[in-house]
């Protein structure tokens, strides 16, 4: 073969070139990730103490504080939210998997949840306003954990039809074989197989309900006091943070940056859980 | 229809020509020493001793590539029996060989001693036995079956003419004791040339199980009387 | 040579059986006897029918909508394919075994056990019984018998695949179906296999789909041909190798096709 040496070195050349755009671009990605993180940190650190935990957010003027109610507030409405919804969203996601996915319905469903799951959430928020105070009440835990809840259904549905999806069809075959019922199949055998892949899921739905604003502004609202009351309006970090910061209180916007650390912590750490998970199980599988 | 791996046919017409030259080399080694016997050539029986280590040459490698192609080709059917067929006729022409480097041999020895009127007898045996093998190495080569029974057929009048020629040499050699040396070399040609035949036989019904896959049905009929 | 195996009674046969993909008619009519306890094998080229004639037999093919099969596949003399039949009742005669080794995200034990247990309601101890006697007719049991508890993913793609033939023999069946068994396993693990499937001859009755003809000729004791939805060939194993009728058969065994 007659090696054209030239083609060679024009393609080593792009090729050099394209790794090197692409260096850069991660760079200057991980630069404004770094100084995020970075300015969070810095900031937060100053105002960090256990009184984060322990007292509630602070009147105006205050010198000291914390957002216990908001941390209380969270932890209700999102576990709600997920103790409803991902049973739901993983039961719909085993349906569009096993039973929907021949037939032209599965295709709509799924079309659906799509755009669920992109839908803005300060609509999804007004729905579930709207919704709330045409049956009769007002900014209340309830309505919040319901609107988080409509956030985090279709990203559940989506991973665990996706995950069920992946296992292969001869599992389904030879269970069936086995003469067990295809109810059994899809919970006891297929589910159990795709449950390092659906956890993963119902994780990464939190991680994004822990952080969701809008939504609990028109449910939610906010309370400035400590309150386990469902029916009443409920303080949640990312509302909390809102408030804090928008206010030209120094010590309120420290405690923000605070609260943002936080909040930015959890999610990291509910992302490497997930990966961790991902990673030993498939480990295991290999 | 060749086969989608090329090698093995190639493989395969190599072995069918190593047979074939086998063959022609038997038939030629029986006629040298027919020439031998009516000429009283000594030179050429020599030659036809010499030449035999030609076939035998010939049998080792067809059992080498016989050998290979079972392992490596995983001969099934048609393709086997052609290969496990090869494997057998090979034997019986490097035992016709065998019998006419022998037959050579006793020729020299014969001719050593006084003519015996036998000996017209046992050169037209010679020369049957001689045409028997080539018919059945041609039939071979055609992969004719009918061609095979037909010279199949043949091998109960060798076994006559054979029967026939030994009563002769006993009563000769009973009635003029000096003719005994030469009298038994000539039974021992006589028997390898009934040898010969029955090799020739085998390799038609060889032939014949390899174009149809069974085997010759009806039984040899034996016509060797000696032994009544 | 006399042939014994004449004697032996047909376990399945299919007759007049057409199989329909949709509109398109995968397999023509066909009749095929398979004797029990002996190894019956189906070839052929990709595309022949082979696999899906062995989907027949216990009626997987019903999960997919738009399949469909006509005429009668006799068990032991009942139609299988007739609406009344239970479909319960086929599963637990008719065994079935996929060319990827499928594990259940269980433990060793509670794979075996786990089928037993929708059938039967045995104490503890009966159950570990009945699952030491699956793993030791699959040839497994001398391997796992210290790790039971282990997650069945932890053995080698052989043993699983063991192990999924032990999880249908649990169930007793009479019948077992082999879909490309070895096909995705390495030449040992291949072997053990092949031996398994030999022994087990003596309590089943087996049919075993394999693209690898050299296997038919190893392990079987019948052998079908098809081609295209019709079964050229049926007959025994070594008829098949040595002297087919057909000539179809003949280029297809001798590597002529195509």
């Amino acid at each position: 073969m007659n090696i054209n040496h030239g083609l060679i070195q024009r393609r080593q050349i792009v090729n050099n070139l394209a790794i090197a755009l692409s260096a850069v671009a991660t760079v200057i990605g991980l630069f404004f990730l770094f100084w995020i993180l970075y300015t969070t940190l810095s900031r937060g650190i100053e105002a960090m103490s256990w009184n984060l935990f322990t007292m509630n957010t602070p009147p105006a003027g205050a010198t000291e504080g914390g957002i216990a109610n908001a941390l209380v507030g969270s932890l209700m409405m999102c576990g709600l939210a997920l103790l409803v919804g991902a049973p739901c969203g993983i039961a719909a996601g085993i349906y569009l998997a096993e039973y929907a996915k021949l037939g032209k319905a599965g295709g709509i469903i799924r079309f659906v949840n799509d755009i669920l799951l992109s839908a803005p959430s300060i609509v999804l928020g007004l729905f579930a306003f709207s919704l709330v105070t045409a049956l009769g009440g007002s900014f209340s835990g309830w309505a919040g954990a319901f609107a988080l809840m409509m956030i985090a259904l279709p990203v559940i549905v989506r991973t665990t039809d996706e995950m069920m999806r992946l296992q292969p069809k001869q599992l389904r075959e030879a269970s069936l074989s086995l003469g067990i019922p295809l109810w059994k199949v899809n919970t006891q055998i297929l589910l159990r197989a795709a449950l390092p892949g659906v956890t993963t899921g119902v994780l990464l739905a939190l991680a994004r309900i822990s952080g969701e604003t809008a939504p609990l502004l028109f449910t939610a609202l906010g309370n400035s006091f400590f309150s386990l009351n469902m029916s009443e309006a409920m303080e949640s970090v990312p509302t909390s943070i809102a408030k804090l910061a928008m206010n030209p209180d120094e010590f309120w916007n420290k405690l923000a940056w605070a609260a943002a650390f936080l909040m930015t912590s959890f999610v990291l750490l509910i992302s490497v859980l997930a990966r961790i998970i991902l990673r030993t199980n498939k480990a295991a599988n290999d | 229809m060749n086969h989608t791996f090329t090698n093995f046919d190639a493989e395969l017409t190599r072995l069918y020509g190593e047979i074939r030259h086998m063959g022609e080399l038997a038939v030629a080694q029986l006629k040298a020493a027919l020439f031998a016997l009516h000429s009283k050539d000594a030179a050429v029986a020599d030659a036809v001793v010499r030449g035999d280590a030609a076939i035998d040459a010939l049998e080792r490698e067809v059992g080498h590539d016989v050998l290979r192609l079972l392992a490596l080709r995983q001969p099934m059917a048609r393709d086997l029996r052609e290969v496990y067929g090869a494997l057998k006729i090979s034997a019986d022409i490097e035992r016709i060989g065998d019998l006419a480097a022998n037959i050579a041999k006793r020729v020299k020895i014969v001719h050593r001693h006084p003519a015996l009127p036998v000996l017209d007898d046992i050169e037209a045996l010679l020369n049957f036995s001689a045409l028997m093998v080539a018919d059945a190495v041609a039939a071979y080569h055609a992969r004719d079956a009918e061609q095979s029974h037909a010279v199949r057929a043949r091998d109960a009048e060798l076994d006559e003419r054979y029967t026939q020629l030994f009563s002769r040499l006993l009563s000769h050699m009973s009635q003029a004791p000096d003719a005994i040396t030469a009298g038994t070399h000539m039974l021992f040609i006589a028997k390898n040339l009934e040898r010969v035949g029955d090799h020739a036989t085998n390799i038609v019904e060889n032939t014949i199980f390899i174009v149809t896959g069974e085997d010759a049905l009806d039984q040899r009929i034996k016509r060797d009387g000696t032994t009544n | 040579m006399t042939d014994n195996t004449q004697t032996l009674n047909f376990k399945v046969q299919a007759q007049g059986l057409d199989f329909f993909y949709g509109d398109f008619r995968a397999l023509k009519s066909i009749n095929l006897d398979v004797r029990e306890h002996q190894v019956t094998a189906l070839i052929g080229p990709s595309g022949c029918g082979k696999s899906t004639l062995l989907r027949v037999f216990n009626r997987i093919y019903e999960i997919y909508p738009g399949q469909r099969a006509t005429g009668s596949v006799l068990l032991d003399g009942s139609n299988v394919l007739a609406p009344g039949y239970s479909l319960n009742a086929l599963r637990s005669k008719v065994g079935m075994v996929f060319q990827k080794p499928v594990p259940f995200p269980m433990s060793i034990f509670q794979n075996i056990a786990y089928g037993i247990s929708h059938f039967e309601k045995l104490k503890p101890a009966d159950l570990a019984v009945r699952v030491e006697q699956a793993l030791k007719q699959a040839a497994l049991w001398d391997e796992v018998k210290d790790k039971l508890k282990q997650s069945a993913n932890s053995l080698s793609g052989g043993q699983q695949q063991r192990l999924c033939i032990a999880r249908a023999i649990a169930l007793q069946p009479e019948v077992l179906l082999f879909d490309e068994p070895t096909s995705a396993l390495d030449p040992i693990a291949t072997s053990k296999i092949e031996q398994l499937i030999a022994e087990l001859r003596r309590d089943f009755t087996i049919l075993i789909v394999t693209h690898n003809m050299q296997q038919a000729a190893r392990c079987s004791d019948y052998t079908a041909f098809m081609y295209l939805g019709d079964l050229i060939e049926f007959g025994k194993t070594d008829k098949i190798f040595t002297k087919p009728n057909n000539k179809q058969t003949e280029d297809y065994i001798t590597g002529r096709f195509g």
